[in-house]
């Protein structure tokens, strides 16, 4: 985003303005104790009203603030990263570990540049036969099963 | 004596010495590779780490952390890319010395003197520690609520280039640390009907997605570039000038005195961190120096104070940890949530229960140390080549999949990934936007005690808030995290009028 720093510091602001008083609404929603008091509500009224506030100094610093330094300009392959990734969580829910582990795998690679066949197919293959092995027999996690489909149960005749 | 038997403890145990040793070079290489961070990779490992002994794992993840923080030295000096932020003063002398041919001169001095300060700081916790244990156990709620509230103030506005976004990123923390069912009343806060959300976001999938998805976004975020090692050739005339004897470093030792004093200073206040100890030490060391022009040129007195400073932060970190608690680095943040798994209650009462696990981890600490001395001394070199062979368009898909895999790991929980990937795009999102994650994270972890006694010391008081100022211990306290507030936003405030001190890291 390369918007100039005025700009982006009064966007930043508002930002916080609207997140600080959805905070405070919400917190104002949390029931009373039984003695009727405000005790759970107290510290999320606080951390709200602070969010509030820091926003409204940036809404009226916004403008000096100095640029930002971590940017690099390549939001389009961050929301792709971001997008894979709910993807995996999701194949995870459908069709378990291996299966969409060996789709995410490659994909992975190929946002970051990787371009090789064998390297993404090796990728595929490997990678999850590698953390299956890790987490999910030596560590002995019980792995994510597939709600549709899931290649571990096929494997051991389930 | 405590410590003796804690050296014992370690030094028979032939597993925990394994662990300790692969701590230190696992720590090294990730602190080398520019972008990853100690913090990284202990959030990663966390789970892993379930399996382990307490003392093994904690061990394991502490050591990481020490030899994390020397390891960012090695890419400084040899790739003009700091490791860590903590290693960026070391690259202003550190790599004008590896373009010189004297990269190896250049490591040993920072290996020497990272040692010697880390060696001081553990040495200072562990014959303060007892004596701050003692201290703690008498501060009450009132008291706790008023460091809570300093360590807030100063986590949230000391670091980064906006006061005012990292006090919102320590708010963010504190308002996410609410989400689910309050410990007292069992009132649900921000679960807006999702039975997941009832039992809270767990520590450990926020922390792997703000440091190490969070991370990997970034990455995936900056133009691609490709890193040069300033190595030298490999001759006897090269060999002999990248020899470094006593009288060479003999210059060294004054600023590795103070620096390591002043990183073990800084590394018992909440949240300042190595980075500014290094800085701090930087400036000092030079204002002091005999040869003033010679620094920011290749000497090796510069390299010696940061590294020594950034090192000595580590040991004395442990100590508001420990004694309170309250995790003064992003790393001691980390170790709250080990100890917990590990049925471990930190805090005051710690010294009093876990006496002798408390000092077999100093002692690890003091391994761990000589470990990553031993091999950063005569294998830096080695560590930098073999970090250039690691194609960083394989290593970050890896990474990418194996937060994956350990944020599930840590509870078999799917809600848990899904908290990770949120939690790594904000934590992308906060780098990009300079808030400050380290602060977002801490805040998280201090919240649920801060809210205890802040309750609690209402319960006690006739006259509501007042209390906290009736109390001296506690005004103390408040007082201080206003008073930083208010040198920080002055300081700032100073910065942007001077175009000259905004180009200086804050």
């Amino acid at each position: 985003m390369g918007w100039a720093p005025a700009i982006r510091g009064r966007f930043i602001g508002l930002v916080l303005v609207l997140v600080g008083a959805g905070a405070l609404l919400a917190s104002l929603q949390i029931p009373l104790d039984q003695y009727g008091q405000w005790g759970a509500r107290i510290f999320p009224l606080i951390a709200g009203l602070a969010i509030l506030v820091t926003g409204l100094a940036e809404l009226w610093e916004g403008p000096a603030i100095r640029p930002g330094s971590t940017g690099g300009g390549h939001t389009a392959r961050v929301l792709a990263l971001l997008a894979l990734a709910i993807a995996y969580v999701w194949a995870l829910s459908k069709v378990g570990y291996l299966i969409s582990t060996a789709v995410t795998a490659p994909l992975g690679l190929w946002l970051f540049g990787v371009r090789r066949p064998i390297g993404l197919l090796a990728a595929a293959l490997l990678c999850p036969v590698a953390y299956h092995l890790i987490f999910f027999e030596a560590l002995g996690v019980f792995p994510p099963l597939g709600e549709w489909i899931d290649l571990l149960d096929l494997i051991r005749g389930y | 004596m405590d410590i003796l038997v804690g050296l014992a403890t370690v030094l028979t145990d032939p597993v925990l010495l394994c662990w300790i040793l692969l701590a230190a070079l696992v720590g090294m290489v990730i602190g080398a590779i520019p972008g990853l961070t100690a913090s990284a990779a202990i959030a990663m490992l966390v789970p892993l780490t379930f399996y382990m002994q307490p003392l093994a794992a904690l061990a394991f993840l502490y050591v990481i952390g020490k030899s994390g923080r020397y390891g960012g030295s090695i890419a400084a000096i040899l790739f003009n890319t700091p490791g860590t932020a903590a290693s960026a003063a070391t690259q202003i002398d550190g790599y004008p010395l590896a373009r010189k041919g004297m990269a190896s001169k250049a490591m040993r001095v920072a290996t020497v003197s990272s040692v010697i300060g880390d060696f001081t700081g553990d040495l200072i916790l562990i014959s303060s520690f007892a004596v701050i244990a003692a201290v703690a156990l008498r501060l009450g709620p009132p008291e706790l609520f008023a460091v809570y509230f300093a360590a807030f103030v100063v986590i949230g506005s000391v670091i980064g280039n906006s006061v005012a976004r990292g006090l919102a990123s320590a708010a963010l923390g504190i308002l996410v640390n609410m989400i689910g069912l309050d410990p007292i009343s069992s009132q649900e806060r921000f679960t807006f009907g999702t039975f997941e959300l009832s039992n809270g976001v767990a520590l450990v999938p926020l922390m792997i997605g703000i440091f190490v998805l969070g991370e990997v976004f970034a990455q995936i975020d900056k133009p691609a570039g490709r890193t040069v090692m300033a190595d030298e050739p490999d001759s006897a005339e090269a060999r002999a000038r990248n020899h470094l004897s006593f009288s060479e470093y003999k210059p060294c030792i004054p600023h590795v005195i103070r620096s390591s004093f002043i990183g073990a200073f800084i590394g018992m206040l909440p949240g300042l961190g190595s980075a500014i100890a290094a800085f701090i030490a930087y400036g000092e060391g030079k204002r002091r120096a005999q040869n003033p022009e010679e620094w920011g040129r290749g000497a090796l007195e510069g390299i010696a104070a940061p590294e020594a400073a950034n090192n000595a932060v580590s040991g004395p970190s442990m100590a508001p940890l420990l004694t309170l608690g309250i995790p003064g680095s992003t790393i001691g943040a980390i170790l709250v949530g080990v100890f917990l798994i590990h049925g471990i209650q930190i805090g005051p009462t710690l010294f009093l229960t876990s006496r002798e696990l408390v000092y077999s981890l100093f002692a690890a600490g003091l391994v761990g140390i000589a470990c990553y001395g031993l091999i950063g001394y005569f294998g830096a070199a080695f560590v930098g080549r073999f970090i250039l062979r690691i194609p960083t368009q394989v290593l970050y898909p890896i990474i990418f999949l194996t937060a994956f895999v350990a944020a599930y790991a840590s509870r078999g929980n799917l809600f848990d990934v899904v908290v990770m990937v949120v939690a790594g795009f904000a934590g992308w999102a906060m780098r990009r936007f300079d808030f400050n994650p380290a602060a977002f994270v801490i805040s998280f972890v201090l919240a649920g005690g801060a809210e205890e006694a802040f309750r609690q010391s209402l319960l006690l008081s006739d006259s509501g808030p007042a209390i906290f100022v009736e109390r001296p211990v506690a005004l103390v306290f408040i007082v201080l995290g206003i008073g930083a507030l208010v040198f920080r936003i002055r300081s700032h405030r100073r910065q942007r009028s001077d175009p000259k001190a905004a180009e200086e890291p804050s």
